[in-house]
């Protein structure tokens, strides 16, 4: 029996777990070798996951669980992502899909973001999640690498109303030595798919000799599917396997980062402290319309929305791209 | 005005401590400061090399700027010994390690040493999931036995009671009348304290996700290794220190996460406690030996910090919305600085004229940050 949530498509007969390790089969069904049990639950900001563009400035409760599907050889969350859940098990905190809504609630958060690994990996738990959420009123959003079946994006599509899409790389061999899947169609082909029915921005972490060469090519990906997807460019800062390597000139990087931003409306360069490019600024006029402040690494906070009713520039009136409401004070009551 | 230099290798980013938002300002001293983060890359939270980068940033700034008081934090031990399984070998490997690094540090600048050791660390036997109650439970990101509890409910209350794991449940009014006069922001401080017995933790919303191996365990009295004198109590450190300050360079030297037990060198020990509560490593109990005043109620155990994180000032500097008063450095008449590799601590407890401090979030590694506190009074002629 293949388990067809991602695009490696495992063969999980005879106890086989799969790639992740996170799937198995039960009487002719694929079902999650650890349903409900989460790695994290805290509270963050928007902007730190980072969505920039969605919910600005809203306080979310940010969850994750176990296993992945790629094997980055920079990973920086590999004491979660790189080793078999099992391993967890005793640290794994089960939460049932009420227990969780009651803590976003108790801690005032107006969503939920699903960010420390895949979400492919816990398909069955998150949909479940969703409904406890719907009730709730708390949209769910999350960061994925999109290397999803066809079938299985329509399924994080229909539990995510926002999504933040790595897209690592723009060749196979980057892909093949870096990440270790063999083809990034599928992540193409998914993003195109998600970018009509979603709120998504694309997220690129870049090692300098590594992928900095592929940044114009990634850039020129999305702003043909549409200019308006804000795009941040992750300076990477390897772990796991590629601690050593030297880190990318903020400089150099963004000089690359030129000619993007003459065909992307939101190009962000951060994942460093105060990085002087996460304000947004309208693409027509060049007023800066949001002002954000970077700590780094998960860090990043909203300053001031300075959009006009509607989202409009205050300038020149033109469409800024939101997703949900900014400056969601309301605070939820724990009920 | 405190001035920030960011340094994440390659690029320097000035910025105001208060504000955070991005200042020019070229003298002398962030001249010196600015060369000094260029050459010390931080190489790491858990890096072989992370206390000698404490050692050499700080040769390097004594070497400019002559300071008489020298406030140093070596803090790899812990964050090794807390998220990685170790035998007693390696444990006593890296314990000898810290040790070696001070004597260097003390051969190569000739301070007069006051080591303090912030407590002993005990292994982690579980965690008490509080992620179930009614009312919220906050325990911070490094405290081990100290929970919070807002709004709690009766039936929150009798469930914890029956908990064998829970040594003590004290209500608001009991910590408050353990350090009477004690400054405390009485809504800061939760409606109860949960204290776990040894080696338990509580897991509550924010709690890292990492495997926890050592954490901090009773310590209510604390190493202090010095041949200016004996200290009673943390709180007399800061006495002791200003008083020998005209006569002797001093190297105020914290080894985080080192106790009574694994001292490697003779020392006195030092109240670190009031009745059944004692500190664990962290800013209250630094700034209790800074300031010479108990500052339980600085960062109170368990109070919601996730209600006042929101765009505050001060953004680099964690929980802190102001630079604390009455610090050891200030108003010291003295030269000083700081360095240390557990984050804003450095800059923000001991109030040293030139603070340098790792830039770290959750050990991963984003580069490292001076602080200039008093740069109107630095001059280059007065040394
Ligand atoms: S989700 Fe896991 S088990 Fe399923 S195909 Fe992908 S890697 Fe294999």
């Amino acid at each position: 029996m293949r388990c067809n949530y991602c695009e490696w498509r495992c063969d999980l007969s005879a106890g086989q777990a799969g790639v992740c390790r996170m799937y198995r089969e039960e009487q002719g069904a694929v079902k999650e070798r650890f349903p409900m049990q989460w790695s994290a639950c805290s509270v963050s900001r928007m902007e730190s996951m980072p969505f920039y563009h969605a919910h600005p400035d809203s306080r979310t409760l940010t969850i994750g669980t176990y296993g992945c599907n790629f094997s980055c050889r920079y990973c920086s969350n590999a004491h979660v992502a790189r080793r078999d859940p099992l391993e967890f098990k005793a640290e794994m905190n089960g939460m049932a899909p009420e227990e969780l809504i009651r803590m976003a609630l108790k801690h005032g958060c107006q969503n939920i973001v699903f960010n420390v690994n895949e979400p492919a990996m816990s398909l069955q738990s998150l949909l479940k999640l969703k409904q406890n959420a719907d009730q709730a009123g708390l949209p769910m959003g999350c960061l994925t690498n999109a290397y999803t079946t066809e079938e299985s994006t329509e399924i994080l599509a229909a539990i995510f109303s926002f999504l933040n899409i790595g897209l690592k790389g723009f060749s196979a061999e980057f892909h093949r030595n870096y990440i270790g899947i063999g083809s990034i169609d599928p992540i193409l082909r998914n993003i195109s798919r998600l970018a009509k029915i979603r709120h998504i921005e694309v997220t690129t972490p870049v090692i300098e000799g590594v992928n900095d060469s592929e940044l114009g090519a990634i850039s020129e990906f999305i702003a043909g599917i549409d200019p308006d997807i804000p795009w941040h460019v992750f300076r990477l800062l390897p772990e796991h396997e590629m601690k050593s390597v030297a880190y990318p000139s903020i400089e150099r990087i963004n000089q690359l980062l030129q000619t993007a931003r003459k065909k992307l409306s939101y190009v962000y360069f951060h994942n460093f402290v105060g990085s002087d490019w996460v304000n947004t600024v309208c693409p027509d006029c060049g007023t800066r319309v949001i002002e954000r402040f970077s700590l780094g690494c998960g860090g990043d906070r909203m300053d001031k929305f300075l959009c006009k009713e509607g989202n409009q520039c205050p300038s020149c009136g033109r469409r800024i791209k939101i997703h949900g409401r900014p400056y969601q004070t309301d605070v939820k009551e724990a009920t | 005005m405190s001035i920030v230099i960011v340094d994440a290798r390659e690029w320097q980013n000035m910025l105001d401590l208060k504000t955070g938002e991005k200042i020019q300002v070229e003298n002398y001293s962030t001249e010196i400061l600015r060369g000094v983060l260029q050459r010390h890359h931080y190489p790491g939270d858990v890096d072989q090399l992370s206390n000698r980068w404490v050692s050499e940033t700080a040769l390097d700034l004594i070497g400019q700027y002559h300071p008489q008081l020298v406030c140093l934090m070596y803090s790899r031990q812990y964050f090794i010994s807390r998220f990685n399984p170790l035998s007693e070998t390696e444990r006593i490997r890296l314990l000898e390690e810290v040790f070696s690094e001070v004597e260097f540090m003390l051969a190569q600048s000739g301070y007069t040493p006051v080591i303090v050791g912030t407590g002993n660390l005990t292994e982690h036997i579980a965690e008490l999931d509080l992620n179930g109650l009614d009312g919220l439970a906050i325990s911070g990101n490094w405290s081990a036995r100290y929970a919070g509890l807002h709004k709690p409910t009766p039936k929150d209350l009798a469930y914890l009671s029956t908990l064998p794991e829970i040594e003590r449940i004290a209500a608001r009014q009991e910590l408050i009348d353990l350090f009477p006069g004690a400054e405390c922001i009485l809504e800061r401080i939760p409606e109860y304290l949960l204290v776990a017995k040894e080696g338990f933790t509580f897991r509550t919303s924010g709690t890292p996700g990492r495997k926890i191996y050592r954490v901090p365990g009773i310590s209510y009295q604390i190493p202090v290794a010095t041949p200016l004198g004996n200290v009673e109590t943390i709180t007399g450190l800061r006495k002791l220190v200003r008083d020998n300050l005209k006569d002797h360079k001093i190297a105020l030297i914290i080894l985080e996460g080192i106790g009574e037990q694994d001292f490697r060198t003779p020392y006195s020990a030092s109240k670190n406690s009031m009745g059944w509560y004692y500190y664990e490593p962290g800013e209250n109990q630094l700034l209790t030996m800074s300031t010479g005043t108990q500052q339980v109620f600085a960062f109170p155990n368990g109070y919601n910090y996730l209600e006042e994180n929101d765009n505050k000032e001060f953004p680099f500097s964690g929980y802190f919305k102001k630079i604390p008063a009455g610090t050891i450095a200030e108003d010291s008449g003295f030269r000083s600085i700081a360095v240390g590799n557990h984050s804003m601590h450095t800059h923000m407890v001991f109030g040293a004229d030139i603070c340098v401090e790792c830039f770290a979030r959750n050990l991963y590694n984003q580069g490292c940050m001076g602080v200039i506190h008093r740069t109107a009074e630095i001059q280059q002629e007065n040394h």
